[in-house]
């Protein structure tokens, strides 16, 4: 080890030689470059697809604005899936909330709904709304969050806690259509979009 | 090789001799494999013994994926059935989770143990850092291990996994994606690959790279992890925890002990990444660059007061958050966050009072073994005191054991057949250990009897003691005449004896019952006439001088000179760094895993 020279100093001039090896090393970097692009082979694509689609209550009709009662909430699965093992999965259930009428929740237009994911921001348990005077709140049974329904944040427990974007609940966007059926528009799965499922996502 | 018809080996020895020379053209041969015949040290082999757990685990976890399902809604009632229905998968099951937590173990402790002893520099760097990697790897193995059973627990832990990768800054979401896919089906099906294969794979390509070139293989040691992983599994049979359903709120679970350090941290409620990721990821960086900081030039803790304080801060930092991890406020009239939260202050406090309380005790440390060295100098003939087994003594012994291991072998047959799991694995595991303990004694006498030698010859030491043999009188007598004690004194400090006596044997100490007088043991510095030994018995044609006897026979060049050259070892090295070999440029090389 001692026997190793000290680099040359000849004024930064680089050899031939020297180049060709730079060359070559860069060459055999290039030729690996498409490849990087594989590494999507890794992440599973979430299944997005660019229509909208229904949200399917649990009695398997299309939720309507005109006959789903206010100041209520049900479980919804999305996106749906043939594997009735993968519709038990909680990454696939969302509360589909009615807001209660101080909120909103009497218009008849997509802004009285919200669709917000069930696992709760802490530790993935399933938190659920509880339409009761004094609660109007999401409250998750673990370790006791809650979720304000009007925008998804957390406003008491653990993951009230958590450093944005891990305190406000993914959610998804809706719109209703003439005959008052209620869609779910194409989510953007990012943190600044719809949100991460059990991340978070950023308030706009 | 040739096999010649003098020999007196039997056909099968032959065929295995035919078998071992055919290795020689393979790249076993480049590995200097020993069996040590004699007790050694298992702090030296450490990382063989992690490697044999490795093996372990590799097959009870092969027999494991023959019922396991990685699927979303039936690993954990796969585990479930494993556990409890099909004949031995509690054992497999049981096995392969505790030796999970050996291998983790006794990896931390091999790298402790290089580090202590300064052998991870010098030519060593790449198997100090492939060792690092080694270890973060096993934990990330057994990490995804307990996640794929599904149980609440490691819900939990997966979430904070999740959490955890999420939350690096950049490349994290991507990671999570990657890694963890997109919900809880993903994360079985991927934890699963990670494993039992993605993990496992890279783990044998950094072993390639680890393994030094001297291997040791003791089979009593070998055979007494295994004896104590299924001992532990029959004590401590291990649970399956409860399924995982998303809503029903787990109850307060706490990770596996080589986690709940960064549990820990974690409990703090300081941000994820910090704490999570920034803190281990220190914690490892520093373990990979320590050969390179570590500028001592000697190896032995004592002289290297930083590094060993370093070391031990480490170790106290551990220990602490370890158990601070495990602690939950017994008060249940608190609500359960409070209960959990650790306060980040008391907790940074505590690490960092740490340090200079752990240097402190390091100071202390090294004075006081300074010292004690400094006063083993002075008062030279400090009379080693090893255990003094009679032969006599070691036969019932070895009888003894055999007759408690025929016991144990019927009486764990009738465990399995009545079907008493746990208690079955635990005699399996006495089975082993009592094993070992006889390979050992076995092992004990063999050196004993094979060797009538008086001299024995470390790089330092020689001691003097009588064979079992009967030809041990008449070598006494033989040897009394022509050497004398002041003779031994310039050889004995120089590593390289003479050629017969370098091959003498390094047997343990032992004296023997001869017709009721226990005749003593010599070590080099008894002078004839030193009073202590006056009150000995001795043959009386011996009393006035130290006996050597060396025996130039071939056969006593048994393996344990050819394994063991502890008559090339460096003057500077101690007694259980007998390991570190001297090549012949005289370089120190690789030590034993």
């Amino acid at each position: 080890m001692s026997q190793r020279q000290p680099p040359k100093v000849d004024g930064g001039k680089i050899s031939r030689r020297d180049f060709l090896k730079l060359l070559a090393a860069a060459g055999t970097v290039m030729t690996f470059t498409p490849f990087v692009e594989w590494g999507k082979f890794l992440p599973n694509p979430r299944e997005s697809n660019e229509e909208r689609s229904k949200v399917v209550l649990p009695d398997g009709s299309q939720a309507n604005v005109n006959t789903f009662k206010v100041n209520h909430a049900e479980a919804v699965v999305y996106p749906l899936s043939e594997d009735p093992v993968l519709n038990e999965e909680a990454f696939r259930t969302w509360q589909f909330i009615r807001l209660p009428p101080e909120l909103g929740g009497e218009k008849n237009d997509a802004t009285a709904f919200r669709m917000y994911s069930m696992v709760c921001l802490h530790l993935w348990c399933l938190w659920k709304y509880w339409p009761e005077d004094g609660r109007k709140r999401g409250e998750c049974p673990c370790h006791g969050s809650m979720y304000d329904p009007l925008t998804g944040e957390a406003f008491a427990g653990p993951a009230s806690l958590q450093a944005p974007p891990s305190n406000v609940l993914p959610s998804l966007d809706l719109e209703v259509d003439d005959e008052g059926n209620i869609w779910i528009k194409p989510p953007n799965w990012s943190p600044s979009g719809n949100g991460v499922v059990g991340y978070g996502r950023f308030l706009a | 090789m040739g096999v010649s018809s003098l020999s007196r080996d039997n056909s099968l020895v032959r065929l295995f001799k035919w078998i071992y020379a055919g290795f020689d053209r393979t790249i076993f041969m480049g590995l200097k494999f020993t069996i040590p015949t004699k007790f050694v040290s298992p702090l030296g082999f450490l990382g063989m013994l992690t490697f044999v757990v490795f093996i372990i685990l590799g097959i009870t976890g092969a027999f494991l994926m023959l019922w396991y399902e990685p699927i979303l809604d039936r690993a954990w009632d796969s585990v479930e059935k494993i556990n409890d229905t099909i004949p031995y998968g509690f054992h497999m099951r049981n096995i392969h989770y505790h030796a999970s937590n050996a291998m983790v173990m006794l990896a931390i402790l091999h790298m402790y143990y290089q580090f202590f002893s300064g052998r991870y520099k010098i030519r060593n760097e790449m198997l100090w850092v492939t060792g690092v990697l080694l270890g973060v790897l096993t934990i990330l193995e057994a990490f995804t291990g307990y996640d794929i059973i599904f149980s609440e627990r490691a819900e939990l832990a997966i979430s904070i996994a999740a959490s955890l990768t999420n939350s690096i800054p950049i490349l994290g979401p991507d990671m999570m994606n990657a890694f963890f896919g997109s919900g809880f089906h993903d994360f079985v099906l991927r934890f699963y690959a990670f494993h039992v294969f993605f993990l496992p794979i890279v783990l044998l390509g950094l072993m390639v790279v680890h393994f030094p070139r001297f291997l040791v293989f003791d089979v009593p040691m070998v055979m007494a992890v295994a004896g104590a992983i299924m001992l532990t599994g029959g004590v401590f049979p291990i649970d399956l925890g409860l399924k995982f359903d998303p809503n029903v709120p787990p109850g307060i679970t706490v990770p596996e002990w080589y986690l709940t350090g960064l549990y820990a941290f974690l409990r703090s409620a300081f941000d994820k990444f910090t704490t999570g990721v920034a803190w281990p990821g220190l914690f490892i960086f520093t373990l990979l660059i320590m050969p390179f900081i570590d500028k001592y030039k000697k190896f032995s803790w004592k002289d290297r007061p930083i590094i060993s304080a370093l070391g031990i801060t480490s170790i106290a930092q551990i220990i602490v958050t370890t158990y601070w991890g495990f602690y939950i406020d017994p008060d249940r009239t608190k609500s359960l966050l409070e209960r959990l939260m650790i306060d980040p202050i008391f907790l940074y406090t505590v690490m960092v009072l740490l340090v200079p309380l752990s240097f402190g005790f390091t100071y202390l440390m090294i004075k006081i073994a300074k010292n004690a060295e400094a006063n083993a100098k002075k008062q030279k003939p400090s009379e080693k005191n090893p255990i003094q087994l009679p032969a006599k003594w070691l036969y019932i012994l070895f009888v003894a054991l055999i007759g408690f291991q025929v016991y144990l072998n019927i009486a764990a047959y009738y465990a399995v057949l009545d079907g008493m799991k746990n208690y079955s694995l635990f005699l399996i595991g006495i089975l082993m250990l009592v094993f070992a303990g006889m390979f050992h004694l076995y092992r004990y006498g063999r050196g004993l009897s094979k060797s009538n030698v008086e001299i024995v010859t470390t790089n330092k030491r020689k001691f003097i003691f009588p064979s079992i043999g009967g030809s041990k009188r008449k070598s006494l007598e033989d040897r009394s005449t022509s050497m004398d004690p002041s003779k031994i004194g310039p050889t004995e400090d120089n590593p390289l004896l003479s050629s017969t006596e370098k091959k003498d044997i390094p047997v343990p100490e032992i004296g023997t019952h001869k017709g009721g007088k226990s005749s003593p043991m010599y070590s080099k510095d008894t002078s004839p006439t030193d009073t202590r030994n006056a009150d000995i018995d001795l043959p009386e044609n011996s009393v006035s001088k130290t006996k050597i006897n060396k025996q130039s026979q071939t056969s006593n060049l048994d393996q344990n000179v050819r394994s063991f050259p502890y008559d090339k070892l460096n003057d500077g090295q101690k007694r259980d760094d007998a390991f570190v070999e001297t090549t012949r440029d005289g370089d120190k090389s690789t030590p034993v895993r």
